[in-house]
């Protein structure tokens, strides 16, 4: 017999009919979940630095469990012992008492009041814990090859027994606080997965050997949970499909699957699909990883056990998990990142509002922010990490203003919408014919970079939803502006293309980062790109993909210094693949015939053979400020104009300055 | 344009070897340092192997993200020592690894080293010089040998400092002991 906490009926809505398979119920344990959706246990690093959870994660939670419509919602992993040494982010909600009983409860009512399914997460992270200790727990002492870890403690036997009692009580007091589902996380490097690899699990005992040894503690955690859990509330488990660790000899594809099947035997209702490990050197979730790419492991671990197999990891398309799980090869679709970048995703999926989906662009500027102990924020989504903050809810305008916003570029647009939907008056003009901005050639950048375009596209409908007026192919004048006598000017107008204070920057065989990308401009074989951040790297990839020799040469320490670590490093591993020369710490001190004579920061020169300089360097825009000003006219200046960052910073740039406006 | 190579090479040149000479003289202040506060009871060559400890265990940890085994053991080991080698040309040694008898064997020869000249400088022993060198080395392969499970030994069997004229050091595989 099965129990159905909330009756979803989705038979009238587009999305249902569109996407049939994600929106039909599914048996786990014995619960019957009404779709397929799953927001997946995420950290957030919102909650109290003692483990109790905060009004920012309730008002975070609840806005995902709207988002599900119905489906499964779980709140971030739980560390579960009093030392600490399971807790990886200094915001991670605590289980090892029973006073964070009622803090947990607020996120599980939360949950239930959008009628959503209730998940809780055990996690100890093993290997990358102790975040605010000294030591973290470990089956065996293996080095940390990443310095931002702490040294590793090996578990002894009762260590070891005292973790699975530590389960089985935050077990028990998950279902105190009301939760559903619950869920064991054996991911990325956390402890459970640190036990399966033979990477590091070196143990003699009856916790290592081989594959069904490095199980056992699995299979203990999950016997001691399933105990408390029963048959009411259902239990999963998280596991790696492939850590992607072959560079230090983890384990194979075949024992991942054999540790599927040990965990289906042990127990479990359910089984996540994972790939991968924080030491992994392999790019699992970032843009430049084709979406879908990893589908083939929730097939292979369905060929390999029978309970519902769940998997993320960029389907960021509704129709790949819903044809996925059409061919029988994958169960449920899990979002993390998807929902951090818009919480109601899938609900507009099932509203059939598919323009008005907010796209994560697969940044992991999120992960990024974790690791560095920071409260989780996203690239994309300026309202995330700030559900509960009523200065981020748009207010109706207290005066109803026409508002000129010069630039349709994503600064641009961004405000336009947000000030349109609070009652303003907006137009927005552009000497471009299309909306965009400098995002539409930067889009043509290898590695994935056509995804940044969703962010025009939704924003191009927000304006339209919005009542937006579009004035494309106008250039914006002194004129124009005292004419029109807007209340309010917003000046998006992008970068100004810095002209390099040296010699030769006049010369026939120097052109724009935009014409370049966009195709407008030849260049020769032997390419410079003058500027080391993203603009530059872009690029000098596309170039060196297209068989030029490329050198990249920038002020910056490093290249990339606007792109955020958890992408940063991809770029780098790939300016080394195409062969791409950067010279960083250094400037252009003369273009001339044939070469450019480069200059260190410390004076040092030395030429560089060249037939083209491409130029990335920006600077602000001062264009028509003074003009705005002569006519007394209210000034935002936002985006690239007001200091050139990227993509991010144009967009929370114009979304706080629509909802000030 | 106008450039002068030459001009540019040779302040580049000079700032290099005085960078590289600036190294030794810190260690050695150091040195000097931890001898002064640690007063008279302390052996001069237990804290210089103190100091080998932690230099080994840095040079160690920040070998672990480089060396990569998808390449086979052979491709492996050969990077170790081109690392180890790496380490001391950049201080201004000249060395070169050379295959040993086997593949599970390298040998890692110093042609010219600076530390021998740098103790000299500073009135250290020639013998502490050599086996803080060896003990940086051997400090330096505990955490690569955890990290990968295999056991690595390294074995010193020339010293300049010996007046050998060359440093040369057998790096090679071990019989794996019981964890």
């Amino acid at each position: 017999m099965s129990t159905l906490l909330f009756a979803w009926d989705y038979s009238s809505y587009p999305g249902a009919r569109k996407y049939p398979h994600l929106f039909k119920p599914i048996q786990l344990g014995g619960l019957t979940i009404p779709n397929r959706i799953k927001y997946a246990a995420t950290e957030d690093n919102f909650n109290d630095h003692e483990g109790f959870v905060t009004e920012a994660d309730v008002a975070y939670m609840r806005a995902r469990a709207e988002g599900v419509a119905g489906g499964l919602c779980f709140m971030q992993g739980v560390y579960m012992d009093e030392g600490r040494q399971g807790q990886g982010y200094v915001g991670q909600a605590a289980a090892w008492d029973d006073k964070y009983i009622p803090g947990l409860k607020r996120l599980a009512e939360a949950i239930h009041a959008e009628r959503a399914v209730a998940g809780y997460q055990l996690m100890h992270c093993g290997r990358v814990g102790a975040v605010e200790v000294e030591r973290c727990q470990a089956p065996s002492f293996v080095p940390q090859r990443l310095r931002v870890f702490k040294p590793v403690e090996a578990m002894t036997k009762e260590d070891i027994k005292a973790c699975v009692r530590q389960h089985a009580e935050a077990t028990r007091r998950g279902i105190e606080a009301g939760f559903d589902v619950f869920e064991i996380s054996g991911i990325v490097g956390y402890l459970v997965s640190n036990f399966v690899s033979s990477y590091t699990n070196r143990r003699t005992d009856e916790y290592g050997g081989d594959i069904r040894g490095r199980m056992r503690f699995a299979v203990e955690v999950i016997q001691a949970c399933k105990q408390v859990c029963g048959s009411d509330h259902p239990l999963g488990i998280r596991l790696c499909a492939e850590e992607l660790l072959p560079d230090v000899r983890g384990n194979t594809p075949e024992e991942s699957m054999r540790s599927y099947q040990i965990a289906e035997e042990a127990g479990v209702d359910y089984i996540s699909v994972t790939a991968g490990w924080q030491e992994s050197i392999v790019p699992v979730i970032s843009r430049d990883v084709p979406m879908g790419s990893w589908l083939h492991l929730a097939k292979r671990a369905k060929e390999h056990v029978r309970v519902p197999v769940q998997m993320a990891y960029r389907l960021f398309r509704p129709e790949l998990p819903n044809d996925a799980i059409g061919r029988g090869e994958l169960d449920m679709w899990e979002m993390c990142r998807s929902m951090i970048a818009d919480p109601l995703m899938p609900k507009k999926v099932l509203e059939g509002r598919e323009e008005d989906i907010r796209h994560c662009v697969a940044c992991n500027l999120c992960l990024a922010r974790l690791f560095r102990d920071a409260p989780m924020t996203c690239y994309i989504n300026p309202r995330c990490a700030h559900e509960h903050d009523a200065r981020f809810a748009p207010q109706p305008a207290e005066e109803r203003k026409q508002v000129m916003v010069v630039g349709a570029g994503p600064a641009g647009l961004e405000c336009a919408y947000v000030a349109a939907r609070r009652g303003h008056e907006v137009q927005v003009y552009d000497r471009r014919p299309e909306v965009g901005g400098t995002l539409n050639e930067a889009a043509r950048a290898p590695y994935g970079d056509e995804e940044l375009l969703t962010c025009r596209d939704f924003q191009k409908a927000q304006c339209e939803k919005a009542g937006v007026e579009l004035r494309l192919g106008v250039d914006v004048t002194p004129e124009l502006i005292a004419k029109e006598q807007p209340d309010v000017v917003v000046l998006a107008t992008g970068p100004v293309y810095a002209r390099g204070r040296g010699k030769g920057f006049d010369r026939g065989n120097v052109v724009n980062v935009l014409d370049v990308l966009a195709g407008r401009a030849a260049v020769g074989e032997r390419v410079v790109v003058w500027g080391n951040r993203k603009p530059g790297i872009g690029v000098a990839l596309l170039l060196a993909k297209q068989g030029k020799k490329v050198t990249l040469v920038g002020r910056d320490r490093s290249a990339g210094f606007d792109v955020n670590p958890s992408f940063k490093w991809r770029y780098l591993i790939y300016l080394r693949q195409n062969k791409v020369t950067a010279y960083n710490d250094c400037d252009i001190e003369e273009v001339g015939d044939g070469e450019v004579l480069v200059r260190t920061y410390d004076g040092y020169r030395f030429p560089v053979k060249c037939d083209s300089v491409v130029v990335t360097e920006r600077v602000a825009n001062n264009a028509l400020k003074d003009a705005v000003h002569a006519e007394g006219i209210q000034l935002y200046v936002i985006g690239d104009a007001l200091m050139p960052r990227n993509l991010s910073s144009a967009v929370h740039d114009g979304h706080r300055i629509g909802l000030r406006v | 344009m106008s450039f002068d190579p030459e001009k540019e090479v040779t302040v580049l040149w000079r700032s290099l070897h005085g960078a590289q000479d600036e190294i030794g003289r810190t260690y050695y202040r150091w040195r000097k340092a931890a001898l002064e506060l640690a007063g008279p009871g302390v052996s001069t060559l237990q804290a210089g192997l103190k100091a080998a400890e932690v230099i080994g265990e840095e040079i160690g940890r920040g070998l672990l993200p480089r060396l990569n085994w998808l390449k086979g053991e052979e491709a492996w080991l050969a990077s170790l020592a081109g690392a180890i080698a790496a380490n001391w040309t950049n201080q201004g040694a000249l060395v070169k690894v050379e295959p040993g008898k086997s593949g599970a064997e390298a040998q890692i020869c110093w042609t010219r080293c600076p530390w021998p000249t740098f103790a000299k400088e500073y009135g250290a022993p020639m013998e502490e010089d050599v086996q803080c060198c060896d003990h940086i080395l051997q400090t330096l392969l505990r955490d690569v040998n955890l990290f990968f499970n295999v056991e690595y030994r390294i074995e010193t069997q020339k010293a300049i400092p010996r007046g050998q004229g060359a440093c040369v050091r057998r790096l090679y595989k071990a019989e794996k002991r019981e964890a």
